[in-house]
């Protein structure tokens, strides 16, 4: 058995939120496959699917991708990860019969949520806008969702509690540098999101309630992004602290490490106006002061890529890469999987980080808000920066918690190669045929398929644009479907192996610095909401609230 | 706890690309006018066609003028009012003769909808129980021609299908 009789209950936790991650993966991309089709300019006529990809079944489909893919593969492997992290660096144990009940919750609420999507009375995407209404039951669902992951972080931030008392004057070690932050941006970010689903939309779905689009989309969005760091820490914590132990080397500045992830927790939330920039009806100044806070929290994220380059360099220059670049080549490319994986994760995010700066950018955000230039830029952040981190965690999480090895390290190697090409054509072309008016969210559009429309504004860019961009997203999906497949496949099938002995992850902590005082950052956090967001939430509530009645997804 | 020299630098130049960064979304954003939308009038949602009636109209009605049913504006300044519904932005057939400066009123009858002319800078969200109004200041050099409205937030089944085309004539 390769699970440490020590961790029994949490290496179950783990265990299953992984492989339940898996599941809602492969889900969610089977439909992104329906989505790369119906956007490829005559595709759909092509294959003669039009029959059978319709619109009911796109959206239905784009509704599942967006919730199975961006909010429970993540937080389910996130979860997982999270108690593998602190149970190893810590050396402690969690309240397992808690851990037990956060799990068949989640599971629970997700299985529920899953019926009303799959039966298309859900059709209102992961986002969720009133007053599009969907079953009651999807809203519950994740409600339920949402309570199993205030239990989950109420037992780790316990566990984590517990050994700062045991342990004064320690630092805490950078991994639960990394668990703290993502599990305490979680819990600034949800309860308005709470307020949203149990106060607006369930009284919506109910009993015909109507409601205020903006107030919805207020809390929504400051809900909604903060999400997205809950999704990128635990994936920068793999490239501060699994990176480094991969090559070898010690992470080039734990200083700068902690630095960023301060700031992530400072910043992650008090900016959620930049996804409401062409929102009617709050004041371009409380947008303003969301952009400077959205480029502050940008500021973390390229700390975090000089540490990670400078690390590299490290690495390389240890392997005898001599000059200016010659690191970059002695580096262990296809070598080592974990690496290369991480590494690819690492450039492609960079590529998105600069699209998003872009998207922060207030009134420029006028030529990118809803277009393809979205999904090109979240397909390389959360898409491949998070999701591709976490399936090379996977790698050793798989022969580590699973006690299995990898069926085929090739394949894993050939589908880094397909992703990696392909996320890159994908993501450009979807920035060009973005630029050129493409929406978002859109199946096959008739001026791009069948109805002929000549002479308009760069409608010509528009298709090419589209056409090479969907065949970017055929070989990422392609390359993300063999990896996925090699790993589930690994967990049932893998020649078994056998670990003994302690599993290394961070550094080993030092004397606490003044950077460890965690408190502190907890109400630096909170006054910085408080700002960012009372300002809008009076202008909306006094200008009084605009009802709109419900309607059919 | 040190911080390499390094690290300081590139610190302070990414502060320093923060600081110049915003400043010039601030300049345009004031200085400019190149701002972001704001403007909104309330009504109640089920009552939207009877209170506001799409249509293409002059800010100045002195320099109005109508040939073959298509309004002209001699000082191209133009009010139009849109009203989105599934699935289809209502006047269908926009066309605007000369226009230096148009001033959208839009707002949804059912759901959110996202106007954007495709290819510009006109983009902007529509809600039921709002009237947005923003202003385009069309770039001397757009060319005259055909241009495709589309919706880009997603508003049901047909939410595809609702595009339509307007024309800018010089």
């Amino acid at each position: 058995m390769a699970t440490t009789p020590k961790y029994l209950w949490e290496d179950r936790f783990a265990k299953i939120a992984i492989l339940f991650s898996f599941v809602l993966l492969a889900l969610g991309s089977l439909f992104g496959l329906v989505q790369a089709l119906a956007r490829m300019p005559g595709a759909l006529k092509a294959l003669g699917l039009e029959g059978v990809i319709t619109p009911n079944l796109y959206y239905m489909g784009l509704t599942l991708h967006g919730v199975a893919n961006a909010v429970l593969f993540t937080a389910f492997f996130i979860m997982g990860l999270a108690v593998f992290v602190v149970t190893r660096d810590l050396g402690i144990n969690l309240h397992g019969p808690l851990l037990c009940l956060a799990c068949l919750l989640a599971v629970g609420g997700t299985l529920v949520a899953a019926v009303p999507i799959l039966l298309g009375q859900a059709t209102v995407l992961y986002t969720f806008y009133p007053p599009m209404s969907a079953n009651v039951m999807f809203y519950l669902g994740l409600a339920v969702v949402v309570v199993a992951s205030w239990i989950f972080a109420a037992v780790v931030l316990y566990g984590i509690y517990k050994w700062r008392r045991q342990n004064p004057g320690k630092e805490v070690p950078l991994g639960v540098w990394g668990v703290f932050t993502t599990i305490m941006i979680w819990l600034f970010a949800t309860p308005p999101l709470a307020y949203e689903v149990l106060l607006l939309l369930v009284p919506m779905s109910l009993a015909g309630a109507p409601v205020d689009v903006l107030e919805a989309r207020l809390w929504f969005w400051y809900f909604g992004h903060p999400l997205v760091y809950f999704w990128l820490l635990p994936a920068v914590t793999l490239w501060y602290v699994l990176l480094p132990r991969a090559l070898g080397v010690e992470i080039f500045s734990k200083t700068m490490a902690k630095v960023a992830f301060i700031l992530y927790l400072i910043f992650s939330t008090p900016v959620g106006l930049h996804h409401q920039y062409v929102d009617p009806g709050v004041h371009p100044v409380f947008k303003y002061l969301h952009a400077a806070l959205t480029y502050l929290v940008a500021v973390p994220s390229f700390l975090t890529a000089f540490n990670i380059i400078a690390t590299l360099e490290r690495a390389g220059r240890a392997r005898g890469g001599k000059g200016l670049f010659g690191w970059i080549t002695a580096l262990p490319w296809f070598k080592d999987p974990v690496f290369t994986g991480l590494a690819i994760s690492i450039i492609v995010f960079g590529t998105g980080g600069f699209s998003g700066v872009i998207n922060a950018s207030f009134q420029v955000n006028y030529v990118v808000h809803n277009t393809m230039w979205i999904p090109g830029h979240f397909h390389t952040t959360v898409g491949t920066g998070v999701a591709l981190s976490f399936l090379t965690a996977s790698l050793l999480l798989i022969p580590l918690l699973f006690g299995r090895q990898i069926l085929s390290i090739k394949a894993v190697k050939v589908a880094f190669v397909l992703w990696f090409i392909g996320i890159l054509i994908f993501s450009v072309g979807g920035y060009i045929s973005g630029l050129a008016g493409e929406p978002r969210r859109t199946y096959a559009p008739p001026y791009l398929n069948g109805v002929q429309l000549t002479g308009v504004y760069l409608l010509d860019l528009m298709k090419s644009a589209a056409s090479v961009a969907m065949g970017g997203a055929l070989m990422f999906w392609t390359g993300g479907a063999i990896l996925l497949a090699t790993l589930f496949f690994s967990t049932l099938f893998g020649k078994r192996v056998a670990f003994s002995g302690e599993v290394k992850l961070s550094p080993e902590p030092g004397p606490a610095t003044r950077l460890d005082n965690l408190k502190l950052w907890i109400v630096i956090g909170l006054v910085l909401i408080v700002i960012a967001y009372s300002l809008p939430a009076v202008e909306v509530y006094s200008q009084g609230l605009s009802p709109a009645p419900p309607q059919p997804p | 706890m040190t911080v390499h020299k390094e690290e300081k630098i590139w610190a302070f130049f990414v502060l320093g690309m923060v600081v110049v960064f915003l400043g010039a979304l601030a300049y345009a954003a004031w200085g400019l006018g190149l701002n972001t939308p704001y403007t909104v009038q309330q009504i109640p949602a089920e009552k939207t066609l009877e209170v506001f009636k799409p249509s293409v109209d002059c800010i100045n009605p002195n320099v109005k003028r109508v040939e073959n049913n298509i309004v002209i504006c001699e000082d191209g300044r133009y009010y139009v009012n849109i009203v989105g519904m599934r699935f289809r932005w209502l006047p269908s057939n926009i066309v605007l003769t000369n226009p230096k400066e148009v001033k959208f009123r839009i707002t949804a009858t059912d759901v959110i909808h996202g106007f954007q002319i495709a290819g510009t800078n006109v983009n902007v969200m529509v809600f039921p129980g709002y009237i947005a109004e923003i202003t385009w200041k069309i770039p001397p050099n757009l060319p005259a021609g055909k241009y495709l409205i589309v919706c880009n937030e997603y508003c049901g089944a047909g939410h595809q299908d609702m595009y339509t085309v307007m024309e800018i004539r010089k």
